[in-house]
């Protein structure tokens, strides 16, 4: 698991069916001290993250296959928003 | 998921029989940079498989890992990278990067 800040959105007309529905997100992965790392990466929101906010980023698809099916192709999602984070500098 | 910028398709003359008939495209991964301008990709370009058919030049999402695998479940195919949707547009507004971290770069 990682946090990533929410810079943006998606929008997909044609996609795997399984993600039909699905919110997606463009998420910046940070590091401990605060910076962004690596590429933008898109993650699949239930839980209503804001643009700008820290979520907690789970890598394990099994929680997707769970929730949109067995062959769904997507493995990031969010799995918890970030109400603060502690001995790291921000 | 990244996303990426398809650039080509691979044609296999040979495959192992679970690859037989797969659709192949060369995606290049768009950088963060490249996605706040709105031009260009920038990233190591890497093979992905695919059932939906993206033009080149096309963004596309794709998955990395043991859930590319997925939509072909339950059949164990050898892909480890699927395009998984096709975007119309990214609203992608990160913050200005602060003066302090812009002069370190």
């Amino acid at each position: 698991m990682f946090l990533a800040r929410i810079d943006g959105t998606i929008t997909s007309t044609v996609k795997h069916s399984t993600l039909e529905g699905a919110r997606l997100l463009i998420g910046q992965r940070i590091e401990q001290d605060g910076t962004p790392s690596g590429e933008p990466l898109i993650i699949i929101d239930e839980m209503g993250a804001r643009r700008g906010g820290i979520v907690l980023v789970s890598t394990d698809g099994d929680i997707l296959r769970k929730a949109r099916g067995n062959t769904t192709p997507a493995r990031l999602s969010v799995v918890g928003i970030v109400d603060r984070v502690s001995g790291v500098a921000q | 998921m990244r996303l990426g910028i398809v650039r080509g398709r691979i044609v296999l003359a040979v495959s192992v029989p679970e690859l037989s008939g797969s659709r192949l495209l060369i995606v290049e991964p768009v950088t963060s940079e490249n996605l706040a301008k709105r031009s260009g990709a920038g990233g190591k370009a890497l093979v992905v498989a695919d059932h939906l058919s993206p033009g080149e030049g096309q963004m596309i999402a794709f998955v990395e890992g043991r859930e590319a695998a997925n939509p072909y479940w339950p059949e164990k195919v050898p892909v480890d990278a699927y395009c998984s949707l096709i975007v119309d547009t990214p609203d992608y507004r990160p913050p200005a990067v602060p003066a302090a971290q812009a002069g370190k770069e």
